[in-house]
């Protein structure tokens, strides 16, 4: 059974939240005015944020790169009254943007904050229509948005394969954030298929998952940094 | 008033001559009064059409403060709306003879309010033209449809609960010609008070007024769930359902006391809204601040006590933080005012219940308040959480129209019904003979 | 009763607004569910990114003619398929929407922002013409180029095309980091240090941010982990930073200084190897000079650097200086010793201060000492790819006497560059002759980014015809004349060098990944076009008839000097090397035009074998040895007075905060904003920092105790007030900042579009030495706006 999930390796992370760029131009992901920004209405469905501990000389900072975390178990799905976010049988968590009511349920009762609404219409230049990538829809006023897993790449991937007439290679499917970090801390494929990466290094002992206690059951895992 | 009209009240016994002049005879003050609620009104409206035009962000919400004032009017009004049905059905199954002259009033505040609150969170939707899809594509699994489900049942009950006792009144004012003879004969359905008739009217009512009562306590136990159905801190509590359905109460309870004093006023009823009534219902405020004291206190004793470090955010951002404000009032708006104002008989009068009322009502807003926003802007993934909510004037607008409107159309009401139950009080005073047997069987030593 | 027919018609219009309008307030946006294109026609295609000096290699994915997506090129031996935020947000600036449609005349007076549209060739002819005036008046030296950073064919062809017309007036306005006079001096090298990171199994870094904002952040990441995931070869990264910046926070190790203290601290660490005697000295003993005592001619005895460092750094003292704990200090030395490969770098942060040069000197001596020049994993000496050289150059009389004429802003400083646009203003607003007639700007905004804006206002004032090439109204091309508007990266051929900084040459290749927007003009094309334009010896200095048949001319270099590869894949790039580490190659291209070819569908051509047996790798100076102590610098030293010694006058003197300025300035680039160009990419302004909440205005960073003592709250807008001047910032408290500093990032404008450029508040000073202007001794003070 295919499980699709991710390994991100703090310890290789140097937070220059190249993910988080590849995020928004390959999913659409507009920007907000000023104003909108300071009321908290940014969108980034990849966010690098950076905790600090300690004080100058003895500082440490660790980042977290956050998608959504497509829990096994994810209590957004419980919630919402209209399936307008479900999880596939291959794990993955998506939206379905024409069927959401916009009730922000669901964004409530995600524990790791990455669910997105879109409290205007996305705001595009007409020249800048022309970099939006045709394979993701632009998501209108007052929908919840969030982190796909880059779903529309699989069913390229997938058909790609069936073209060539063989089976899915892991390094078919690759996010985009995966795809660009240059330090190759994302880690992206089937937790269920040994031989595929992440399948290894969710067995590493640095191993963690966000809030686990909650039993969400992320299935975006992270390495902790060496001391 | 028509003269032809005039002579026909004046033909009436006493009681139907007080109870039916405010549906034939009208204020100016309720014209003026009507004017500025059909304002506000309309403002409100206004406010809402700019919201759908452009989107939520015309509201002050944002990431993670999600939800803010259309949902905690929405808790309030249903919370509100448990004045009537419930209370008036526990009094009518106890056999409460003071209920008489109150369960008609109660029963209006109910329905109308049932409906100005189920609006709340189609407003709070991103996207009202899909609401529909709440059918269509149903989710059994969310709380949220629960809701829908034992809304739709508790309006349906409560509208039939508070039509069927009021067929009697109907027929009243048919037979008495004063008004509208098409639409009485038509609503009266042929009522007539054979006993046949009347025997079914009992049981029919026998029946509702025990059914609603589960109904009721499941709408408001089910609103608490969409809270508690959460990982949120300070949601996520198994107290949150009979919570809400004793807070919903003690609203309700201070609702009919703010609704009596007015029209106990306006139409001159201090011949049916004894002060006997306003102490007993002090009463029973005065029991509810001390439940609300104590599950309030069960709730945060127990929070507090997990000490778990997501709860502890915002158990002192409410408490010593920057909820501390709202807090505190809500503390003194549902305990301490109507504890001290309640407990001592003196006070325990229209004027004394209407200021414990108003203070109740305003507490309890201020409780859901306290509930919904401080969690929403405290998420357990604190590292970049916003934390900040500001209501828009678009919300405070609707804000305002959802409560004129509801007084507006409660007014209207008034004048198209006898807002006490001619009949019931009447058959209470035939009964007193069978009251006092009644009365005198449990109290009397000699047991058969 | 039956309608009327006006009624009737009456309601049905009511009805139908009534309709419409329920359609328009509801159904809102509805249509933009998605972009709407039918599964267009996908292209993918290599490049290389020219927003900053790193030039990685990046892949474009273009559907219908657009570029939807920028990702990396695997094939690129520096960057390995990574990209950086701002070369990802590159689509936004390449579509945004106030780019210039087309070439602009003023019309209004200067600045009024009055245009008036012309076509290309009308821009080029009326350039053509003013400067063929110049030449008729026999006044070619009064042209002058500012040109931002350009390394490669586009900087060739400037300095050509001004060779040609005859003025001695190109002015780069580059990064200038200083190493390059450190070279000049110890290695007798012209030629910035390269650094072997990903072969070394140690890095320590004085200063360079080097994941933020350095030469190449990308050759930095690869170091630090290989994308491809191989764990054994990371070297260790260790930091010394006088802030907690991003890169202190991801090293393994990082060490807190005061400001202007790096040098101390490497000479206390010099001391230790001294004293422990756990310097190469073979390696010393065999190629050092300046590292013993000497005499001179005249029988004086010249301390040399050991007995120098072994009187001053005694680690107690550095210790206390630098805010260092001796045992960290004797730690760090043994560490450095105990390693394989180490290589220090010196951050422009250390050249940036009143003893820059000695500094940077101070710091460099440690990688002598460890023996970590020229060999695997340490301080190399590289190659620039072997590029055809350009046609040769025609002079005319006129030509010539204009390149007899002195360049304006006078002789430089006695070593490296300084910063010439400063002192070109300057000379120009101080009246210096020669006057200047012209002025090209090219991806140089002065008025936005220098130090002295307002010497710059000066200087446009007196300068007649000013020309910006800029895609973009800046802030100077506001103040323009002529605006010719370069075509955008993704549009136009470019070669991309990698900075000196990687140790292999890599000549990347940017290409058009889409049509060229109809108001652009390649500056390249436009150059040549002008130089067609001006005819007789010019036009046969320039004989290409675009620019990127130029670059195909160069590539005709490579494909004859027989060694390289054009960019291939792990396995290729190790074939090659090994090949050629036995002295073999083999041609893989029948012709020049397969290997053009292949060149660009790659993304340009690498060469990484590396010959460490070559002594020349190692020193070019006349002894061949390092030297520790150069004449040179020691002659201009007394020059100027003989007031320093190297070695001893490394630290920024503590400069002392008085009342009314307690706090330093600590100026210091975002790593995602570092350059002005990238406020055009919205993804980037919207986060620019680590701070969630900061978004668009510009802010700076205070150590909690610090705002706590003055009563202000995370948040606040500030005034940043130094002696010089302020701007408004929003104050963010971040606990990687020392209580006595505030750091402030800079690249950003506040929203209202006033300038927020901490270097504008700078106390101007400098090392007299470079003419490195000294960033890091201003102070401010802080107070509630
Ligand atoms: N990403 C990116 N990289 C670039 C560029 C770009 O546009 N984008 N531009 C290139 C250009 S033109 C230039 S000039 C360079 C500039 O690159 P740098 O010269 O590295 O400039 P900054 O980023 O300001 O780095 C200054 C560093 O010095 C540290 N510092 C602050 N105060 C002091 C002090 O008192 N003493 C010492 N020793 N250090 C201190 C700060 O913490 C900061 O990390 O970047 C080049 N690299
Ligand atoms: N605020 C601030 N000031 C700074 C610095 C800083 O980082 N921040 N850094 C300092 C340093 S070290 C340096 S080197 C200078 C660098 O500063 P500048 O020399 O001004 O370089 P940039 O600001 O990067 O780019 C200059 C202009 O080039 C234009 N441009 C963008 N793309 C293109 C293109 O494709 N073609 C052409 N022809 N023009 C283009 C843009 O309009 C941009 O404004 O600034 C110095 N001053
Ligand atoms: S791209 Fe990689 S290194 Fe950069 S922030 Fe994201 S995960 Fe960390
Ligand atoms: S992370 Fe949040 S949004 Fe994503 S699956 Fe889990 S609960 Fe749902
Ligand atoms: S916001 Fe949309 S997705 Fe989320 S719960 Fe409501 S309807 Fe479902
Ligand atoms: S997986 Fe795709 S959607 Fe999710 S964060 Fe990465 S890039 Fe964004
Ligand atoms: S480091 Fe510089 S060259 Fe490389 S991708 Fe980023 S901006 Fe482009
Ligand atoms: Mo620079």
């Amino acid at each position: 059974m295919t499980r699709w999930g991710m390994v991100i390796d703090l310890d290789r992370c140097t937070g220059c939240a190249a993910c988080e760029v590849a995020c928004k131009s390959e999913n659409n992901i507009p920007t907000v005015s000023p104003e909108q920004a300071e009321m908290g209405r940014t969108i980034a469905w990849m966010k690098v944020t950076a905790h600090v501990e300690g004080e100058f000389p003895h500082t440490a900072m660790h980042f977290y790169p956050r998608p959504c975390m497509h829990c096994d178990n994810p209590p957004c799905i419980k919630v919402c009254p209209v399936e307008a976010t479900y999880i596939s049988d291959e794990g993955v968590v998506g939206q379905i943007y024409p069927r959401c009511i916009g009730c922000r349920y669901c964004a409530n009762a995600c524990p790791y904050l990455v669910k997105y609404f879109n409290w205007y219409g996305p705001e595009w230049a007409e020249s800048e229509r022309q970099h939006l990538n045709p394979d993701v829809s632009v998501r209108s006023k007052g929908v919840i948005e969030k982190c796909t897993f880059c779903h529309h790449r699989l069913q390229h991937a997938r058909e790609d394969a069936r073209a060539e007439g063989r089976e899915l290679r892991e390094d078919d499917y690759q996010p985009a954030c995966a795809e660009i970090c240059p330090t190759g801390a994302i880690v992206f494929g089937d937790l269920d298929d040994p031989t595929h990466r992440v399948a290894e290094l969710k067995e590493d002992p640095r191993v963690m998952r966000l809030m686990e206690d909650l039993g969400t059951q992320p299935k975006v895992y992270y390495l902790r940094a060496r001391g | 008033m028509r003269e032809d009209v005039k002579a026909k009240l004046d033909g009436l016994p006493p009681d139907e001559r007080v109870l039916l002049r405010p549906l034939v005879e009208t204020s100016r003050g309720f014209y003026v009064v009507a004017a500025i609620l059909v304002a506000v009104t309309l403002w409100g409206v206004f406010a809402y059409y700019l919201q759908v035009r452009h989107g939520l962000g015309r509201t002050g919400l944002n990431r993670p403060g999600y939800w803010g004032i259309y949902i905690i009017c929405f808790v309030f009004f249903i919370g509100i709306s448990h004045a009537g049905t419930l209370i008036s059905a526990i009094l009518r199954v106890s056999k409460a003879e003071w209920r008489r002259a109150i369960t008609r009033s109660a029963e209006l505040i109910t329905v109308l309010v049932i409906g100005f609150g189920a609006i709340q969170p189609i407003i709070d939707l991103g996207r009202p033209d899909r609401v529909l899809n709440v059918l269509f594509h149903a989710q059994l699994r969310s709380p949220l449809l629960w809701d829908v489900i034992s809304i739709g049942l508790y309006f349906t009950a409560c509208t039939i609960y508070l039509y069927v006792p009021m067929i009697p009144d109907l027929a009243i004012i048919r037979d008495s010609g004063i008004k509208a003879p098409r639409l009485y004969r038509f609503l009266a359905i042929g009522y007539r008070g054979t006993p046949v008739q009347r025997w079914r009217l009992e049981r029919t009512i026998g029946v509702l007024s025990i059914v609603v009562i589960p109904i009721a306590v499941s709408v408001h136990t089910v609103i608490g769930w969409i809270f508690a159905m959460t990982l949120r801190p300070m949601w996520h509590s198994t107290i949150f359902g009979p919570y809400f359905v004793m807070g919903a109460i003690y609203s309700g309870i201070a609702a009919i006391l703010i609704a009596m004093v007015i029209l106990r006023k306006a139409y001159g009823l201090e011949g049916y809204f004894k002060d006997i009534h306003f102490d007993y219902l002090g009463r029973m405020l005065l029991v509810f601040s001390v439940l609300w004291f104590y599950f309030t206190f069960a709730e945060y004793l127990t929070a507090f006590y997990g000490g778990e470090p997501g709860e502890m955010r915002t158990f002192w951002a409410k408490l010593t933080g920057p909820f501390a404000i709202p807090f505190w009032l809500m503390v003194a708006g549902c305990f301490v005012i109507p504890l001290t104002l309640m407990a001592r008989p003196s006070t325990r009068t229209p004027r004394g219940t209407l200021i414990a009322s108003i203070a109740v009502v305003i507490g309890m807003w201020l409780e859901r308040y306290n509930i919904v926003v401080p969690t929403s802007v405290n998420p357990r993934w604190e590292v970049e959480s916003i934390g900040h909510y500001l209501p828009s004037w678009i919300e405070f607008s609707i804000m305002s129209a959802t409560f004129s409107g509801f007084v507006l159309l409660y007014m209207v009401a008034t004048k198209f019904v006898p807002i006490v139950s001619i009949w019931e009080i009447k058959e209470g005073r035939e009964a007193v003979q069978e009251v006092a047997e009644r009365v005198a069987r449990y109290s009397s030593s000699t047991g058969f | 009763m039956t309608p009327t027919r006006r009624e009737f018609l009456w309601t049905m219009g009511a009805t139908a607004l009534a309709l419409q309008q329920a359609q328009e307030v509801f159904w809102t946006a509805e249509g933009a569910e998605d972009p709407g294109w039918a599964p267009g026609i996908e292209t993918r295609r290599r490049s290389a990114c020219l927003i900053c000096p790193a030039r990685c290699g990046i892949q474009g994915r273009m559907v219908d003619g657009r570029l939807v997506r920028i990702t990396g090129n695997p094939l690129h031996p520096m960057s390995q398929g990574g990209v950086c935020p701002r070369g990802l947000a590159g689509v936004q600036m390449l579509y945004h929407p106030e780019r210039l449609a087309s070439p602009l005349v003023r019309v209004g007076a200067r600045g009024a922002g009055e245009w008036q549209p012309v076509s290309h060739d009308g821009a080029v002819a009326l350039l053509v013409e003013r400067l063929q005036d110049l030449r008729a008046a026999g006044r070619p030296e009064a042209l002058a180029v500012v040109a931002g950073y350009c390394a490669g064919t586009m900087r060739d062809l400037w300095r050509r095309f001004l060779e040609a017309y005859g003025s001695p007036n190109y002015v780069p306005d580059e990064y200038e980091d200083g190493t390059d006079a450190i070279m000049a001096l110890m290695h007798g090298v012209q030629r910035r240090p390269s650094y072997d990171m990903e072969q070394a199994d140690l890095v320590l870094s004085l200063g360079a941010p080097l994941f933020e904002s350095w030469w190449s952040p990308l050759q930095a990441f690869v170091a630090y982990a290989r994308p491809d995931g191989h764990e054994e070869d990371r070297p260790r990264f260790i930091q010394v930073d006088a802030r907690f910046s991003r890169t202190a926070a991801r090293a393994q190790e990082w060490l807190g200084v005061q400001p202007g203290t790096h040098a101390v601290l490497a000479l206390g660490i010099a001391y230790v190897l001294l004293r422990d005697e756990l310097f190469d000295a073979r390696f010393v003993s065999q190629h050092v000079s300046g590292f013993e005592d000497s005499v001179d001619q005249r029988g004086r005895v010249r301390e040399g650097y050991r007995s120098l460092v072994m009187r001053h750094y005694r680690t107690e003292e550095v210790s206390a200086v630098t805010g260092v704990p001796v045992e960290r200090i004797t730690q760090l030395a043994r560490t450095l010793a105990r390693s394989r490969a180490p290589i220090v770098v010196c951050g422009s942060d250390v050249t940036a201060a009143p003893h820059g040069l000695l500094a940077g000197m101070a710091v460099h001596s440690l990688n002598v000492l460890l023996g970590s020049i020229n060999r695997p994993g340490g301080v190399l000496i590289g190659d620039d790819a072997p590029l055809g050289a350009l046609a040769a150059l025609e002079l005319d009389a006129t030509g010539r006497a204009g390149l007899e004429r002195n360049p304006v802003g006078g002789a430089p400083p006695p070593f490296g560059a300084g910063d010439p646009p400063l002192r070109f203003a300057e000379a120009i607003a101080a009246g210096s002759s020669p006057e200047v007639e012209a002025l090209l700007l090219y991806y140089a905004d002065p008025l936005a980014s220098s130090t002295h804006p307002e010497a710059w206002r000066a200087a446009l004032a007196k300068v007649p015809f000013v020309v910006s090439f800029s895609p973009f109204l800046d802030e100077t091309t506001r103040h323009a004349d002529l605006v010719l508007p370069d075509l955008l990266p993704y549009e136009r051929w470019q070669d991309a060098p990698t900075p000196t900084s990687y140790p292999h040459p890599v000549w990347g290749i940017a290409r058009p990944l889409v049509e060229p927007h109809t108001g652009g003009m390649h500056t390249g094309d436009a150059v040549l076009a002008v130089g067609r334009g001006l005819g007789g010896s010019i036009a046969q200095s320039l004989p290409y008839d675009s620019f990127e048949l130029l670059l195909k001319e160069r590539a005709r270099g490579i494909f004859a000097a027989r060694h390289g590869m054009t960019l291939g894949d792990e396995f290729e790039r190790r074939h090659h090397r090994q090949m050629e580490e036995r002295g073999w190659w083999l041609p893989e291209h029948g012709d020049f035009e397969a290997f053009w070819e292949e060149l660009v569908e790659r993304g340009g051509w690498t060469d990484l074998f590396y010959d460490h047996t070559d002594p020349s790798r190692t020193a070019q100076t006349s002894s061949g040895r390092i030297d520790l102590m150069p004449d040179a610098l020691l002659r201009a030293i007394d020059a100027e007075g003989g007031d320093r010694t190297p070695y001893i006058d490394v630290a920024a003197e503590a400069t002392i905060a008085e009342d009314q300025f307690p706090l330093r300035l600590m100026p210091y680039r975002v790593s995602t904003l570092a350059s002005g160009t990238l406020a055009f990419e919205r993804w980037l302004v919207e986060q620019p920092g680590l701070f969630p909440e900061v978004h668009w205005a510009p802010w700076v960073e205070v150590a909690p105790a610090t705002a706590a003592a003055m009563g202000l709250a995370d948040g606040t807008m500030v005034w940043v007030t130094s002696r010089r001047g302020r701007y408004r910032a929003r104050l963010k408290i971040f606990p990687g900042t020392a209580a006595e500093n505030v750091c402030a990032p800079y690249r950003l404008q506040s929203p209202e579009g006033e300038s927020a450029n901490p270097l504008q508040v700078l106390e101007p000073s400098s090392d007299s030495l470079t003419g490195l202007s000294n960033w890091y001794s201003t102070f401010i003070r802080l107070e509630r706006a």
